[in-house]
C-alpha cells in the first residue's frame, strides 16, 4: 500500500499562534503516490479526520503575491477537509497551469518578471483557477473551498473555521518557506498587511480576483477603514528579509509601483529604500488615502533620500518592510509534524 | 386555488403533518429560515420534502426530525440595502451594496448520521 506525505502545521502551533491546522503537500509527494490531486485530497481528509485546509504545491512551478511579485512556487490545488470528508461541489478546486503567451504579458506588465529574472523563466505559472476550474462557482464568488467549517479562501492565502470564526493569513513568502522548510514569521497581520492585501494587480485568473483591479487602484476601497478589515488576524508570513530579496528582484527589472507593481506599503518601502522610481500619480486618491492612514505619505515617499544597497536592505528588512505586529520568527521544521496518509 | 408553488407558512405545516404522519408525539424542529417572512417554495421540492418527512417518520424508533435549511452553495452574495429614515418617517437616502457570505456547509448537520442519502439537485 502506498503513502502519501503530507506536512501538519498543527492547530496550537507555534506558542498557540496557528489557530487552525494547516496541511501543505508537495505535487512531487502525490505524484509518487499515483494519485491524482483530489485523491490526494481524499486519502488526506480520511487520514486526518480533523477540520483542515489543504495546499498542494508545486515547487518547480511560479505564481504571484497579490501585489504583483512573482514567487518561485505555485498552488495547483486547494480543498477544505472536515469530518473526513470533502463537500463534492464547493470543498475541492484544482488550478489550472496558465500558459505563456505575449498577450498575457502585454496585458500584464508586472508578469515581465517571468521573462526577465532567471529563477523564473521557462516555469510553469499557476495563480487562481479559472472559470471551468471554478464550476459550479459563479464568477463573483470567492475563490475559495468550503467543507463542513473550513473555507479555504483566496488560493489558499486565507483560512477560516466558520463556526468558531478563527482565520489565519498565509501569505505568499510564509507558504514559501513552510514548503522549503525555513523559517516563518508568525504574528497578527497588522494595518499595514490589511491596507497591503487591497492593493492588487490586474491579472486574468489571479490568486484573488480577476480582470479587476489595476496597479495604483485599491480592491478595498473603503477608506480609513481598510486598515482594520484585516489587521487582527494572524498571519503565517516569510521573514521580511525574505519579501524584501523578492520584491527587490522585480524593481532591479525596472518595475515601477504604480503602474505595474501593486502600491502595498511593503513594495512602496522597498522601492523607497532602493531610491527607485514610484508612479505617485497613478496611485488613484482612495489608495493614497489607505496609505496615508498607515503612515505611507506622498510627500515622504517623494522626500530626497540616499539610496540604500541591496545588501543593506536585505540586513534591515525588518526596519525597512512595516507591517505584522508581534511577530516572532519560527523554524518550519519547529512548528510542523510530517505524517503520512495511507492510500 | 391551487398554485404551482408553495406559500411559507404552508411548507412549515406540509413538513409538521408528514413528520407526525406515523406518530403525533414525533418532534419536528425547522431551522434556517427564521429571518424570512414571506416566500416562494418550488412545490416540486416540497412534495419530495414530505416524502422524505415520511420516510425518516415511519421508523418507530425515531423521536425527533431535525430540518436544516442552508444554501447548497455555502458562498452565498446578497445585496443589501442601507436606507435613511428621516426624522419626519420617511425614507431618505439609500445605498445597495453586496455582501458575500460563507456559512458553515451541510457536513457540519449530517456528519454524525449512520446513514446518508444525497437527493440533492446536482450542479451538472
Amino acid at each position: 500500500m502506498n503513502k502519501l506525505k503530507y506536512k501538519l502545521i498543527p492547530q496550537g502551533a507555534a506558542e498557540g499562534r496557528n489557530p487552525i491546522h494547516l496541511i501543505f503537500v508537495d505535487k512531487k509527494d502525490v505524484v509518487a503516490a499515483g494519485l491524482t490531486y483530489r485523491q490526494a485530497c481524499e486519502v488526506i481528509a480520511k487520514d486526518f479526520k480533523e477540520p483542515s485546509a489543504i495546499n498542494i504545491i508545486d515547487m518547480d512551478a511560479v505564481t504571484v503575491s497579490s501585489d504583483g511579485i512573482m514567487v518561485d512556487y505555485g498552488i495547483v490545488a486547494f480543498a477544505s477537509v472536515d469530518y473526513g470528508m470533502i463537500n463534492k461541489d464547493f470543498g475541492y478546486l484544482e488550478v489550472s497551469e496558465q500558459p505563456y503567451s505575449t498577450k498575457l504579458l502585454a496585458e500584464e506588465p508586472h508578469m515581465k518578471q517571468w521573462d526577465n529574472i532567471d529563477a523564473y523563466k521557462g516555469k510553469r505559472l499557476y495563480r487562481g483557477p479559472n472559470f471551468e476550474d471554478r464550476w459550479p462557482r459563479v464568477p463573483h464568488n470567492e475563490t475559495q473551498t468550503i467543507t463542513g467549517r473550513i473555507a479555504n479562501n483566496n488560493t489558499g492565502s486565507e483560512v477560516m473555521n466558520v463556526v468558531d470564526m478563527t482565520e489565519v493569513l498565509i501569505p505568499a513568502y510564509g507558504a514559501l518557506e513552510i514548503m522549503k522548510d525555513g523559517e516563518v514569521l508568525i504574528g497578527v497581520a497588522g494595518p499595514e498587511i490589511s491596507v497591503g492585501i487591497g492593493m492588487v494587480v490586474f491579472e486574468t485568473y489571479g490568486r484573488i480576483f480577476h480582470r479587476s483591479y489595476g496597479a495604483g487602484l485599491t480592491a478595498h476601497n473603503s477608506g480609513k477603514y481598510a486598515k482594520t478589515v484585516k489587521s487582527d488576524y494572524p498571519a503565517i508570513a516569510g521573514p521580511k528579509r525574505t519579501l524584501a530579496e523578492y520584491t527587490m528582484r522585480a524593481l532591479e527589472i525596472g518595475l515601477v509601483p504604480g503602474k505595474d507593481l501593486g502600491c502595498s506599503p511593503a513594495v512602496l518601502s522597498i522601492a523607497k529604500a532602493m531610491g527607485k522610481p514610484i508612479a505617485f500619480d497613478n496611485i488613484e486618491e482612495r489608495a493614497w488615502i489607505e496609505l496615508e492612514s498607515v503612515g505611507i505619505r506622498r510627500a515622504d515617499l517623494e522626500a530626497p533620500s540616499t539610496p540604500m544597497t541591496r545588501e543593506e536592505i536585505l540586513a534591515k528588512a525588518d526596519e525597512i518592510v512595516p507591517g505584522l505586529t508581534d511577530g516572532k520568527l519560527f523554524k518550519v521544521a519547529d512548528i510542523s509534524e510530517i505524517r503520512y496518509a495511507e492510500c | 386555488m391551487k398554485l404551482m408553488h408553495t406559500k411559507l407558512p404552508d411548507f412549515y405545516k406540509k413538513l409538521q403533518d408528514a413528520g407526525k404522519k406515523f406518530n403525533p408525539d414525533t418532534e419536528v424542529v425547522v431551522r434556517g429560515m427564521e429571518n424570512m417572512e414571506s416566500a416562494k417554495l418550488a412545490s416540486l421540492r416540497v412534495g419530495r420534502a414530505e416524502e422524505f418527512m415520511e420516510e425518516l417518520a415511519e421508523n418507530p424508533d425515531v423521536a425527533k426530525i431535525e430540518v436544516t435549511v442552508l444554501p447548497q452553495i455555502p458562498e452565498t452574495i446578497h445585496t443589501i440595502v442601507f436606507k435613511a429614515i428621516k426624522k419626519d418617517g420617511t425614507a431618505g437616502k439609500a445605498i445597495l451594496g453586496s455582501m458575500f457570505i460563507t456559512t458553515p456547509a451541510a457536513e457540519c448537520y449530517y456528519h454524525d448520521a449512520e446513514e446518508v442519502d444525497d437527493r440533492r439537485v446536482p450542479f451538472d
